[in-house]
């Protein structure tokens, strides 16, 4: 999917991270970093902290690419998650996580739903099953996936009570599931 | 959140990807993931699939310096084919470095390869543990499994131990250095033992075996943990200093 619409072979450039080119780790980071820098800022809110993280995914990138299995999903899937898992680390740490700057949450809100991300990646099918969930629970996941929040930061922002936001964030993903499969 | 039903299944996996997995379910699904096939390609699933909710984040281009920071560090890295020098080794005898293990094991298998990533988060750990795990050509022997935490709840070390085999003890984090003077010992108590036994001391942040001889038992919901100890181990046979990381095994 990713390959066809960006010509971009990103196993391949795994591959060859494997291998010790560092050449192909550069081409990773020229075709990547400014998305997956965007998706890191977005998450740490600071951007020597989201600088921090992308250099420490890219390293983690380069060691571990050996260990990337081509058969068992997209290298920009993989990308992505090293980068997203790092940069709620990082948020998440000392208990960071459990902070809701009101402020923050309304400078970002008009962002909500802009797309002016990686176009190339096709989220036609992902778009279609979003917009039939229900309003809360697509809401749920994307201030899950974009902002990084947690359940509690959720319930925080939709002023809900906690356990109405886990079976919103766990409906919306069974219903995603049966859409997308 | 239960691993066994179906729909927990598919939720547990989209919420690890998204981040919402709670913390008090992570070390227990990450357990599972490392060695559950099915769970594994859920997680790809929603990996994959999640992805176009990148499109909804503005992009920003790194400073310069970035990349070239980057560079700077790769030339101290080693790519993983060549970690599995034996680590610096301390301590007790019978705990002995298993970085020395035949190089015909499969690679999820050779703990040098676990080496090259004591330094990464849990959740890359775990990734790459389990697309290394799913190329496994056979089974894995692993029967029990332990996640051992801090008291914060961080996930510091992996245990995994098989009946009738040895006792392997993976870094899942950063875990530093041994303060001077000090040492790390491993210990595990079954579920009705009556105190501890020690399994040798740690000598580094770096995966090691401890030989199945120096296993007394083996059974679901049996302690390991981690505890501070003077430089050659506690002298009385018993834990006498701060538990750093504990945690019960699960059968797998």
């Amino acid at each position: 999917m990713n390959k066809a619409a960006t010509g971009f072979d990103y196993e391949a450039a795994l591959g060859a991270c494997a291998r010790g080119e560092r050449s192909a780790l550069k081409l990773l980071y020229d075709q990547e970093a400014r998305w997956l820098m965007g998706v890191a800022l977005r998450i740490v809110r600071d951007r020597q902290l989201a600088e921090d993280v992308l250099q420490e995914a890219f390293l983690q990138i380069w060691r571990a690419a050996g260990t990337f299995d081509a058969s068992r999903g997209s290298g920009r899937g993989w990308i992505f998650t090293v980068v997203r898992h790092r940069a709620l680390k990082e948020v998440r740490k000392d208990g960071r996580a459990s902070r809701v700057e009101v402020e923050d949450l309304e400078n970002l809100a008009d962002q909500q739903q802009e797309e002016s991300g990686p176009t190339d990646i096709d989220a036609t099918e992902l778009e279609r099953c979003l917009e039939r969930l229900e309003p809360k629970r697509r809401e749920c996941i994307i201030n899950a996936f974009v902002e990084g929040y947690t359940h509690e930061q959720i319930a925080k922002k939709l002023d809900t009570p906690l356990g109405t936001v886990k079976s919103w964030v766990r409906r919306g993903l069974l219903s995603l599931k049966e859409c997308l499969s | 959140m239960n691993l066994a039903d179906r729909e927990d299944r598919i939720v547990a996996c989209g919420e690890y990807v998204l981040g919402t997995l709670p913390v008090t379910d992570r070390a227990a699904f990450l357990a599972r993931l490392s060695t559950d096939r099915e769970l594994q390609a859920e997680v790809v699933f929603w990996q994959d699939r999640l992805l176009g909710l990148a499109r909804r984040v503005r992009p920003l281009a790194p400073s310069a310096a970035l990349w070239q920071g980057i560079e700077a560090r790769l030339g101290g890295e080693t790519q993983q084919a060549s970690a599995a020098e034996a680590p610096e080794t301390g301590g007790l005898a019978p705990v002995r470095a298993a970085a020395s293990r035949r190089p015909a094991l499969p690679l999820w298998e050779r703990l040098g390869f676990w080496q090259t990533f004591s330094g990464l988060g849990l959740a890359a750990s775990l990734l790459l543990a389990f697309m290394l795990v799913a190329r496994a050509p056979s089974p894995s022997p692993v029967n029990y499994v332990a996640v051992l935490q801090s008291s914060d709840q961080r996930a510091g070390w992996i245990v995994q131990a098989s009946v009738g085999g040895p006792v392997k003890l993976v870094p899942l984090a950063d875990l530093g250095t041994i303060p001077a003077g000090k040492s790390w010992q491993l210990w595990t108590k079954g579920k009705s033992a009556s105190a501890p036994t020690s399994l040798g001391l740690v000598p580094a942040a770096d995966a090691l075996e401890v030989p199945k001889e120096r296993l007394p038992y083996l059974g679901e919901e049996q302690l390991f943990e981690i505890t501070l100890e003077p430089p050659d181990g506690s002298p009385t046979g018993r834990p006498t200093g701060p538990v750093l990381f504990l945690g019960k095994a699960q059968r797998i």
